[in-house]
């Protein structure tokens, strides 16, 4: 068991470089756009922000995913690649140092996700027994939009709904709160519609709301080509009418509850999942297969099921995760020792000419120092 | 031993400040030159600092001064966890405005912030950049888009100045900002969410929480705060 950080650390680089992660060198002092155009303006608040000369927008490393992706596509390298990284990060943070040290592995362009995802799980829990922190002690918990997303499509909830319930996956109050708006119906969510507009709505008369909507743009000077188009809103006005007048029943809603509900060990997830969609005669898709594929590949990769959780539930509200989330945690503890997922969209918005999937994870070392220091003085 | 009381320096909020105090008995009288000192009489070791009303905050802010009357607006932009940095003494019943978000009044579909979360959710996707909003005010704005309503994906653009005008100039998308009428608002044909108001500001005797201070003039600011009980 290693002692110091300095030990931790090397066997953590000689353990990345035996799962086939060559190390990644990426700046300390970065442009800030990509982070908040990405993560977006919350983290503002978090991240050490400065200006360059020019009026650019700097910041101290936040974290190693961005730069890795970002010098990864600068540098146009064959794919796929596993990157891995070690070093500091710095964030604002209430109750601790600004100053930390990351360590992880980015897995980019592997077209098998199902293999890649379990890599990124197997590798991430290899880190923490190599740093000393024993599986037993720690709670590994897994989630998976992609599944939910299948939910929302298997009950053919509008499309508008659909979105607005993506949006707030991974947020408990915030979707609890969509979900009430949804099965509450139509009352005052077209307030403040005018009536003519509301009228051409509901026959779907979606030329002459593009012309009445093209000329309150003209008069109010607003530019026609830079923003939302006079069409792109008189088609979000019939959506979102269609949407309002109809309403999520009573049956939907308790499955969709009850999905939600779901934290179970994942070598039972598939059978609880199934059984949940068979009561209502409903298919899953391709979704199931994936969930089921990967659940293979983690055990390939010798990850023992029943000491993962899966919590239908887990997710992150940030828009470039698109799959598999998983964190894992010393039990009863809040903070993650590590996280990571499945980030599909990132690559692109970066700058990518075509889609890379893309899955990483990252360990919290001051956390897992802390922890595994803590057991050797006992 | 003195305390310190900064009010705004010039216009109708510096008037109706000086006004708010002859209520408590304070007389504050400006110097004849450009000085940011006054006279103060009715209040033994009081004295009464002439500055702009976002200086107020961040010297609130800083624990540089023991109180200040401002706008709650720059209270809450410029102090971060405002509520254990200032106490709010008084609200003094003039200068008031609400920061609110508004949208051009084109967008017939948008009334309310879940509408505004369902654009801004797709939006990279047709115009490949994120919704914009101008505005002063990014800690507010922050706050309100991104704890209150969930919205994630949008980015501030910076405006000093006319943010009514930056949909019109094709520099943001929608804006949050300060009205007190609406009237700009309306002038530019802008329409305020139907829960868009973020705060309903007006100014406030506020009190820092966190300037060091004797005993002595801890309970002097213990009795100017008194004179404005209500």
């Amino acid at each position: 068991m290693p002692a110091t950080d300095q030990a931790m650390g090397e066997a953590l680089d000689q353990l990345f470089a035996t799962r086939g992660a060559a190390p990644a060198a990426t700046p300390i002092i970065l442009p800030a756009e990509p982070y908040l155009d990405t993560a977006g303006e919350a983290l503002r608040r978090r991240i050490f922000l400065t200006r360059g000369e020019g009026g650019e927008n700097l910041c101290l490393r936040p974290d190693f995913t961005i730069p890795v992706c970002m010098r990864h596509i600068a540098e146009g390298a064959d794919l796929p690649r596993r990157y891995s990284y070690r070093g500091l990060v710095f964030r604002q943070r209430a109750g601790g140092p600004g100053e930390f040290v990351q360590a992880g592995i980015e897995d980019l362009g592997e077209e098998n996700r199902a293999t890649a995802d379990a890599r990124a799980v197997a590798d991430a829990l290899a880190s923490l027994e190599t740093c000393g922190i024993s599986l037993d002690s720690l709670d590994v918990i897994l989630g998976d939009q992609g599944l939910f997303e299948a939910v929302l499509r298997a009950l053919g909830l509008p499309e508008g709904w659909q979105r607005r319930l993506i949006r707030t996956f991974g947020h408990d109050g915030q979707l609890r709160a969509a979900l009430e708006n949804l099965s509450r119906g139509p009352e005052g969510a077209l307030g403040g519609v005018a009536p003519d507009l509301l009228d051409l709505a509901r026959d779907r008369e979606e030329g002459a709301l593009t012309r009445l909507i093209r000329i309150r743009m003209e008069e109010a000077g607003l530019p026609l080509h830079s923003g939302r188009s006079p069409g792109e809103i008189a088609a979000r006005l019939i959506e979102k009418v269609a949407v309002a007048e109809a309403r999520l029943g009573e049956g939907p809603l308790q499955l969709l509850e009850t999905f939600l509900a779901i934290d179970c060990p994942l070598g039972e997830a598939g059978d609880r999942l199934a059984e949940l969609m068979g009561t209502v005669g409903l298919d899953l898709g391709r979704a199931m297969t994936a969930f089921q594929t990967r659940n293979l590949a983690l055990q390939a990769a010798n990850v023992d099921l029943a000491h993962v959780t899966y919590r239908a539930a887990f997710g992150r509200p940030i828009d470039y995760y698109t799959g598999l989330v998983f964190e894992a945690r010393e039990k009863g503890a809040e903070d993650p020792l590590v996280g990571g997922g499945r980030y599909d969209r990132l690559m692109t918005i970066l700058g990518a000419d075509t889609p890379i999937p893309a899955v990483g994870f990252s360990l919290w070392l001051d956390r897992i120092a802390s922890v595994s220091n803590s057991r050797v003085s006992i | 031993m003195t305390i310190t009381l900064a009010i705004p320096s010039k216009g109708r909020l510096m008037e109706k400040s000086v006004a708010a105090l002859k209520d408590a008995g304070i007389t504050v009288t400006a110097g004849e030159t450009r000085s940011y000192r006054t006279q103060v009489e009715g209040f033994d070791g009081l004295e009464v600092l002439l500055l702009s009303a976002s200086e107020i905050a961040r010297e609130l802010r800083d624990g540089a001064i023991d109180f200040g009357i401002t706008g709650e607006d720059l209270i809450r932009e410029t102090i971060p966890e405002a509520d254990r940095t200032v106490g709010i003494v008084a609200r003094l019943g003039f200068g008031h405005a609400d920061v609110v978000v508004a949208v051009p009044e084109a967008w017939v579909d948008v009334q309310a912030m879940d509408d505004l979360g369902d654009v801004a959710g797709s939006f990279r996707a047709r115009h490949g950049r994120r919704l914009r909003i101008a505005t002063k005010y990014w800690r507010l704005t922050q706050s309100f888009f991104s704890r209150i309503h969930g919205i994630q994906s949008y980015r501030i653009v910076e405006s000093l100045g006319a943010t009514e005008g930056a949909p019109a100039a094709g520099s943001a998308d929608i804006i949050v900002d300060i009205t007190s009428t609406g009237s700009t608002l309306v002038a530019n044909q802008l329409k305020i969410l139907s829960d868009g108001v973020i705060l309903k500001s007006e100014a406030c005797l506020v009190r820092s929480l966190t300037r060091r201070r004797d005993a002595g003039d801890e309970q002097s600011c213990d009795d100017l705060a008194g004179r404005f009980a209500s």
